[in-house]
């Protein structure tokens, strides 16, 4: 018994570059055929490549379903209409995580940012998430990261898009955050194989994804060299709206973001204004947007503990006794840098 | 006061003792100087047991004063020996006994004038010069209920020996004149009593978190790391801690004193804790103690039961900051160097102040931060864990609003201290600093059903690990001793979270 899409699986499974497997695909006229000049030696690919082509299909999707990942084929009904749309579209998606349907603002920036990108990428992601609309981006180290982890702190659900498998958390400490976007209803996509390894070549092609979902792309921070002005060239390729936060003239993480606005981008200055300049080119987020002027958090996130401890009362004794109350109840937490952090309220957290 | 006939005529008498001090580590041992005058070659002067070079020196200086003093150098060879031969004895402090025995061996001098214990460095014109070992000398004098002769500097340092007869001399007749009580040599000048160059937190302004940080490290004798961007105050606050410590007793004042007198240093203000700041450029040698031949005491020893403080904790060399662990642990720290293996006691209340990143405004509001995240990475990992992990307290220190730089001065030092005071008394009844607290201990503190379940929370919301656990029961039990109460309460287990920071 066989499927229209068993060859599609099996060749998605030999972990080529998505560039080239593209153009094997098309030239071939069909993944079967693709398959077969594998299987005969035509197409050269490592030897363990070869040996994943061979596993049957009825295999892989028993392995794909007892780890929870679907398989979305181009032209399955789950399969996203925009990135359908685009000239260098997926043939497939690996996928963890709710089928997404909204609309999708991308925040990404450089791994090696500056705690001044960091807390503007949390911010935006959180507004962003309380306005209605999900963020996407890749899950890297700095700017990555910080926009999932503000957007946890809103209703929506965020993308995570990986080069890495959907199974293999990459850097490993941001674990947490993966699975905590899972549980917020994220999703995960990857067009490597489950179990591939972050090698550098599977980046440049997610981030065509990244751009292509996403209705317009804010880039926090960005030196010159660097995935983030990468993604900004495709964003533009794709005629996606590019938002740039400026930053200081010689600070080289800056650079690249200050290059782009000279070049036409959007200069974005706090969440605010970004919500303000995103209504204009979106339209207003289909879902209501948060009311956060009473969230417990609003005002706590990232003060100085010093300067929090006033806001619980005047009393100081007082105010450190609330504070810690807070801190063992799970609400919020003190890191590094003596800041009040409020943690995302998620279900694993709450323990028994 | 061993001598062979009492009657001073030249040539009759052939041997005389006195004595003096010799510091191993801090500890002052006994030395004699005994001086032999024999036959052989005319005008010789031998110095033997374990001299070192100063000391070898001494007979010239020696020679020189009798001279200018009027006393007649005798005529025939002479032999100086300091006993107990095996201890290195080193220094220019002991001319004046070695004058003195001579004087004696020499029937210059009554053989009384050996009876006395002396340190002082000989000038060419009789006079005294100041030396190291004041308090030892007093100690061994007290020790041998015998006067103690020493020059003004060194006077004024054993001064604090109250069981010990010490007489202030200038000159090397005054002070025969001393020895044999011919003269009432003037009192040495107390040290002065009056308060050390401190901070009083009366003009530290704000900074409620701080103070209170800064109250509970006193109490419990914690260690604290204040983070903080440059010109927050922390190293004000951190000069502040001495002046709300108890004051110390009598033996601690002593003990203290004589880790001072062994680095050469005289104490000003006895009573008060000693605080000790080394730069971070110092060397190992400087903070830990060491040098060549004898060891001497470093920094933290000089701190002992005071504060140690390290401004800019993250500048100073890894290697010096992973060689505190133990003496932090032990409370004392062991020397071996090539003279003698000793052992100076280390008892130190450590407060460390860092920048939370090169810039230093890394989590600050007013200013942003220009460091990567890279650069704030590589200059936290410089603190290990282990090192990290002493620090019970560990707060953040923000520069204060101008408006409350204009306020009134708030609650003096004295005031806090009474508090802080009453709490160490709380914690002494029990056998033991809140500091010194381990697990089992830890395990016995009684807290209450509050306190219990707000702390199993914590734990449950990764807010705290294990040995984070720990910390905040140890900060818990200060505050509740500060507190005036016996069991741990909800609210003391609580501000013991804030005042831990991070997990």
């Amino acid at each position: 018994m066989s499927h229209p899409q068993d060859a599609l699986i099996r060749l998605a499974h030999v972990g080529m570059h998505p560039d080239r497997l593209r153009e094997r695909v098309s030239m071939a006229g069909s993944p079967a055929k693709v398959l077969r000049q594998i299987e005969r030696g035509d197409l050269s690919v490592p030897v363990p490549a070869r040996e994943a082509a061979r596993v049957p299909a009825e295999l892989r999707r028993e392995q794909l379903r007892t780890a929870g990942i679907d398989f979305l084929a181009r032209d399955d009904v789950r399969f996203p209409e925009r990135l359908r749309l685009l000239p260098d579209a997926p043939l497939f998606l690996f996928q963890r995580g709710r089928d997404f349907g909204g609309t999708a603002v991308a925040i990404v920036g450089t791994r090696a940012c500056t705690t001044y990108g960091r807390r503007l990428a949390e911010s935006y992601g959180r507004t962003v998430s309380r306005a209605g609309w999900s963020v996407v981006s890749g899950l890297a180290k700095g700017i990555d990261g910080a926009a999932h982890r503000g957007s946890l702190n809103g209703p929506s659900p965020g993308i995570a898009v990986l080069g890495s498998g959907v199974d293999v958390w990459y850097p490993r400490n941001h674990r947490d955050l993966g699975e905590s976007l899972l549980e917020h209803d994220g999703t995960v996509w990857s067009e490597s194989p489950p179990g591939a390894r972050p090698l550098g070549w599977r980046f440049p092609p997610r981030n065509r994804i990244i751009s292509g979902i996403a209705r317009a792309v804010v880039i926090v921070e960005a030196g010159v060299k660097g995935g983030a002005l990468v993604t900004a060239r495709i964003a533009l390729e794709q005629g996606r709206d590019i938002f740039a936060t400026p930053g200081d003239v010689g600070r080289s993480s800056s650079l690249g973001c200050n290059l782009l606005i000279r070049d036409g981008a959007f200069p974005v200055l706090d969440a605010d204004d970004l919500l303000e300049c995103l209504r204009l080119v979106i339209g207003e987020p289909a879902a209501e947007p948060v009311d956060t002027t009473h969230a417990p958090d609003a005002a706590g996130t990232g003060l100085p503990v010093a300067e929090f401890l006033p806001t619980l009362g005047t009393d100081p004794l007082v105010a450190m006794t609330e504070l810690g109350r807070m801190v063992a109840a799970g609400m919020v937490a003190i890191d590094g840098n003596g800041l009040v952090e409020t943690l995302a309220p998620s279900p694993a957290r709450t323990g028994p | 006061m061993r001598v062979m006939s009492h009657t001073p005529l030249m040539f009759d008498v052939m041997f005389a003792s006195t004595n003096s001090v010799a510091l191993v580590g801090v500890e002052a041992r006994t030395v004699s100087m005994e001086a032999h005058v024999g036959g052989g070659e005319k005008g010789r002067l031998n110095v033997v047991g374990l001299p070192d070079t100063a000391v070898r020196e001494a007979k010239d200086r020696v020679m020189a004063a009798m001279a200018v003093s009027g006393y007649r150098f005798p005529a025939r060879s002479v032999t100086v020996n300091l006993a107990p031969a095996y201890l290195p004895k080193s220094g220019s402090a002991y001319d004046l006994p070695i004058a003195l025995a001579l004087l004696a061996a020499a029937g210059e001098i009554p053989a009384g004038a050996c009876n006395v214990v002396a340190l002082g460095e000989l000038a060419l014109d009789g006079r005294l010069r100041s030396a190291r070992g004041g308090l030892g000398a007093a100690v061994v004098a007290a020790r041998m209920g015998v006067p103690c002769l020493l020059p003004a500097q060194a006077a004024a340092e054993a001064s604090i020996v109250s069981s010990a007869d010490v007489q202030m001399v200038g000159t090397l007749a005054s002070a025969v004149s001393a020895a044999l009580g011919e003269i009432d040599s003037p009192p040495p000048p107390r040290p002065a009593r009056g308060e050390a160059d401190l901070e009083d937190l009366a003009e530290v302004r704000g900074q409620p978190l701080a103070k209170r940080a800064l109250e509970v490290a006193a109490a419990g004798g914690h260690h604290m790391l204040l983070s903080g961007p440059p010109g927050a105050g922390k190293t004000m606050l951190a000069r502040c801690l001495p002046g709300v410590l108890p004051d110390l007793d009598r033996r601690a004042a002593l003990e203290v004193a004589q880790v001072w007198s062994a680095a050469g240093r005289t104490r000003t203000c006895l009573s008060q804790p000693p605080i000790r700041s080394p730069h971070h450029t110092a060397t190992t040698a400087a903070v830990i103690g060491g040098g060549s031949g004898i060891p001497v005491p470093g920094e933290i020893s000089m701190a002992h039961r005071g504060v140690l403080f390290l401004d800019e904790l993250g500048e100073f060399r890894p290697h010096l900051l992973d060689a505190l662990r133990q003496p932090l642990e032990e409370g004392r720290v062991t020397i071996a160097r090539k003279g003698a293996s000793v052992t100076f006691p280390a008892a130190v209340q450590l407060v460390a102040a860092t920048n939370p990143c090169p810039c230093g405004f890394n989590g600050n509001f007013r200013q942003s931060c220009t460091c990567t995240d890279r650069m704030v990475q590589r200059y936290r990992r410089r603190l290990s864990g282990p090192l990290l992990d002493r620090f019970d307290i560990r707060v953040q220190v923000n520069p204060v609003d101008p408006d409350a730089m204009m306020g009134p001065p708030e609650e003096p030092s004295r005031q806090v201290a009474e508090r802080v005071a009453e709490a160490v008394r709380a914690q002494e009844a029990r056998g033991r600093r809140n500091r010194d607290l381990a697990r089992r201990h830890l395990d016995a503190v009684e807290m209450a059903t509050g306190a219990e379940r707000l702390v199993e929370g914590a734990l449950r919301h990764g807010a705290l690990t294990g040995r984070g656990f720990d910390r905040v029961r140890r900060l818990a039990r200060t505050i509740a001793d500060l507190d005036g109460s016996e069991r741990v309460k909800e609210e003391h287990a609580s501000q013991a979270l804030v005042l831990r920071g991070t997990p």
